[in-house]
């Protein structure tokens, strides 16, 4: 369907389109399956298919397929869409060809060349660690491997192409004798540098630790968020607010907030599409917007929205870079890149009296994404005292807000990961509600 | 084609359409034509799984497939796979479509959308989304045991979302209705009077109080209620869950494990969002009892974990062409004898959780958190203060127990159901039910 693009481009424009998008996308990706200590399936997924958005007088109609013999129909239907739709004067066009960033680190050769006796060795591998704890069963995981490539072409003469790889592991696990106790560790790369046999290590003793957990009074403490939790809740409560979509449609906390304190004077946050390796790293964003770096918070002042090119056109600025699609059936919409958590590091641990570690939370993506209350099950949680962890605790809820929450953080541990597109470390903040 | 087993392919090719209204203007129109294959093999006790896309080739994609089940059982040989027998489904009973949404002209479907979200714009209402959608699917299946059959199937459903906001605080309502039918969907159900109802609930949760968290007696509304018999008890009694050991259900069947008053069924065969005539494996779609009067009666199955577990196949499903894992499709709990106005009586002082913002469970350790959409302070028999943020939290064993009334208003609410990354359609219900002890947490 490669070779389609450029024609359903043209077709778009014949149809009476002003202006056409043509997104393809194809895909190759294996995985290798862990059920009860073994590895009990392989999967391979081959996709590929064509976006098509189409715009007159400001209106986007879209349709996509995966079926060449569908692809005048679905050219036809996007501009049909759009001729229904009323137009709309906040459309100023969809982005020009321009001159786009090096990036490095996003393909890697040994992941497309892996053969499938190695995905099913690197599934292993993550049982292995599990199994270096005793009385520990994985329950589940997998290991896979994916290499994709993406082309955008537009009628303002964009033309991108852009090739990447990544690799990841997960395990699922749970104690066999003794309290029941469950933990999972996980980890991906758009390179083939994961310790696997690590994850299995640390999902196993993080289990094995939080058996025997105690009950906690409910009241206000200090708490330290591991990079798990920490990405969780700031994706499902903080970054709906900083979506320009959101703002401009009155959903956000944030309306009007540009230059306000609204965090700790140390914290910065920083959207970046381009940092080597990086999960969310491309030379563009998905229409074809050269990627950049976006200070969200700079030493605790709010400095910007993220915008797409639609809702850039409409507060007449520039697009930040920040449009995403989820596959080539989905139109862009703003999306976080690599979402990096910034605060001057220490051994927070050792440095805090009294207080919850929590590894994970569930229930995160219930948070009310307007006003950034959320109420969480804390999994994996400790106490900690005099500067110390010192028990596991068996049931807890944190509850709190986002907004006071980033106002009351007082310290970064040392250890940064990259949670998918999030990269922070451990985050402390003060004063949080733990209900036992 | 030698050395497995065992293979299927289901081929999917269908047409979906979407309409996303913004604050009364169309954000998105959108349309996809699909067409994949999913294939799967079985070699010893291993499973190969290949998915093309579009114009693929099948006999490429079956070899694929092989390849992987083979190379996996020379790997990592294990334990052989039995799957349950089972034979050509009939096909009875498939939902008759009135009104084929292909035949309403676009133009209408976006009227009607905008005439939906102007009334979820009551007074104080900031602003609303509201979507339509509609879908026609044909499924292919076949298999190595000579199993053929197929079926096609329109959903179409809408929902309509609306925020109100004073002083910095933001509150949503939300409604939704989706069903295996086509547009006589919008005879069935008062788009207009749900949408207004969704406009309502932002803007008297604006007024609305935070809960003191804490133990207390509760009652869950038919909404919430079923959200719990979804979450906390379907995801458990799912058998592939069982064996990797991650349910608290494990070893339980024959087992007392709930109130007799609670039980608890799944039930494809109901004309409802969660509705299929045979599964992913082809095996026709029966009702399950997962728990009948306080009693743990049986799992959801596949072919492989009933053979393995021993019980009843027919819940396989996959989103697409994706892997087929157990799931669940309509589940509720069913009608007990007891009316919520006896509930509040009975209760005394407590709090009626309603509708719910979604949830998370635990299934191996048995453990959920739900929040609820909004709730109401019960003082001596009487629902007083309307509460925000309050969210439901427990042991799923114990809550099971702590179920001293099930109320007669059984009533079904659809939704898509996340499991692996795939989303089923699936409808969950329930009556009122009332439970002695629960946590309830607040701000």
């Amino acid at each position: 369907m490669y070779e389609m693009a450029q024609k359903a481009l043209s077709l778009a424009m014949k149809n009476g389109a002003d202006e056409a998008e043509v997104y393809y996308t194809n895909s190759r990706s294996t995985s290798a399956n862990i059920r009860k200590d073994l590895v009990e399936g392989a999967k391979e997924q081959f996709s590929e298919g064509i976006g098509i958005r189409a715009i007159i007088g400001g209106a986007v109609g879209f349709a996509s397929t995966n079926m060449p013999n569908r692809l005048e129909d679905a050219v036809k239907i996007a501009v049909d869409s759009a001729r229904v739709r009323e137009s709309d004067p906040d459309w100023t066009g969809l982005p020009s060809n321009a001159k786009y960033p090096n990036i490095s680190g996003i393909f890697d050769k040994k992941i497309v060349e892996m053969e499938l006796d190695e995905c099913i060795e690197l599934a292993l591998q993550m049982i292995e660690g599990a199994r270096s704890t005793t009385d520990i069963l994985a329950t589940s995981g997998s290991f896979s491997r994916s290499y994709g490539k993406h082309l955008i072409l537009n009628s303002n003469g964009v033309e991108v192409e852009e090739e990447g790889t990544s690799t990841s592991g997960f395990i699922d696990v749970i104690t066999t004798k003794g309290e029941t106790s469950t933990a999972y560790d996980f980890a991906v790369s758009r390179n083939h540098d994961i310790d696997f046999y690590q994850i299995g290590v640390n999902a196993a003793e993080l289990a094995q630790e939080s058996q025997n957990g105690i009950s906690i009074e409910p009241h206000k403490t200090d708490v330290i968020l591991h990079p798990f939790a920490f990405s969780d809740i700031i994706e499902s409560a903080f970054a709906p607010s900083i979506d320009a979509d959101n703002m401009q449609k009155g959903r956000s906390s944030l309306i009007g907030r540009l230059g306000d304190e609204i965090a700790a004077s140390e914290l910065t946050i920083i959207d970046d599409g381009l940092i080597p390796g990086g999960i969310e790293t491309g030379i563009s964003d998905d229409e074809g917007v050269p990627s950049q770096r976006t200070p969200v918070i700079e030493n605790g002042v709010f400095k910007s929205y993220l915008y797409d090119s639609y809702t850039a056109g409409k507060d007449g600025v520039k697009s930040t870079g920040n449009a995403a699609r989820q596959s080539y059936v989905s139109t862009p919409s703003v999306g976080l890149r690599n979402f990096i958590i910034e605060y001057p590091q220490s051994d927070i641990i050792s440095g805090t009296d009294g207080g919850v570690f929590v590894n994970t939370v569930i229930g995160a993506h219930t948070a009310n994404a307007i006003s950034g209350d959320f109420s969480v099950e804390a999994r994996n949680a400790y106490t900690i005292k005099n500067g110390q962890i010192d028990k596991p605790i068996k049931s807890l809820m944190i509850s709190g807000n986002i907004f006071e929450m980033l106002a009351n953080i007082t310290g970064a541990g040392m250890d940064v990961r990259k949670v998918g597109g999030t990269v922070t470390p451990s985050i402390r903040v003060s004063d949080m509600s733990v209900i036992g | 084609m030698h050395n497995v087993d065992f293979f299927d392919s289901r081929i999917i090719e269908g047409t979906a359409t979407s309409i996303i209204l913004d604050n009364g203007k169309i954000e998105e129109i959108s349309v996809n034509y699909t067409r994949g294959v999913g294939v799967r093999a079985l070699c010893g006790g291993s499973w190969g799984f290949t998915s093309a896309d579009g114009d693929f080739d099948l006999q490429k994609a079956i070899r694929s497939a092989f390849e992987l089940a083979k190379g996996m059982d020379s790997k990592t040989p294990q334990e052989k796979v039995e799957l349950f027998p089972t034979s050509t489904p009939v096909l009875k009973g498939i939902p008759d479509i009135k009104i084929d949404p292909k035949n309403i002209p676009i133009e209408e479907k976006v009227q009607l959308l905008k005439d939906i979200g102007a009334h979820a714009k009551i007074d104080g209402v900031s602003s609303t989304t509201a979507v339509y959608s509609e879908s026609s699917m044909k499924v292919q299946y076949s298999n190595s045991e000579d199993v053929e059959c197929e079926y096609e199937l329109m959903r179409t459903g809408f929902a309509i979302s609306a925020v109100a906001s004073l002083n910095g605080v933001y509150q949503a309502g939300r409604e939704s209705r989706f069903g295996v039918c086509g547009y006589e969907l919008f005879d069935k159900h008062d788009a207009f009077a749900l949408a207004k109802s969704a406009g309502k609930t932002a803007v008297e949760l604006l007024g609305a109080k935070q809960a003191k968290g804490g133990n207390m007696p509760v009652i869950l509304d038919p909404e919430l209620a079923g959200v719990f018999a979804h979450e906390a008890v379907g995801h458990a009694s799912e058998a592939d869950l069982v064996l990797e050991g991650s349910s608290v259900l494990e070893n339980k069947i024959g087992e007392q494990i709930a109130s007799p008053l609670v039980s608890v069924i799944d039930d494809p065969t109901l004309h409802e969002y969660g509705y299929y005539p045979f599964d992913a494996e082809g095996v026709q779609s029966t009702k399950t009892t997962i728990i009948k009067n306080g009693m743990m009666e049986s799992y959801l199955h596949s072919r492989e974990t009933a053979a393995r577990l021993g019980g009843i196949p027919g819940h396989s499903r996959a989103q697409g062409y994706s892997m087929p894992i157990v799931r669940m499709s309509n589940t509720y709990i069913d009608n007990g004898n007891s009316k919520f106005e006896e509930m509040l009586e009975d209760i005394g002082d407590g709090i009626y959780l309603i509708g719910s913002r979604g949830g998370q469970v635990n299934t191996g350790e048995g453990v959920f958190q739900f929040n609820a959409e909004k709730g109401y302070l019960i003082e001596n028999g009487e629902l007083t203060t309307l509460l925000r943020d309050v969210s439901l939290s427990g042991n799923t064993l114990e809550i099971l127990k702590n179920v001293n009334m099930v109320g007669n208003d059984l009533t079904m609410h659809s939704g898509r159901c996340g499991k692996n990354g795939q989303t089923a359609p699936v409808t969950d219900g329930s009556p009122h039910i009332s439970i002695t002890k629960a946590l309830v947490g607040g701000a």
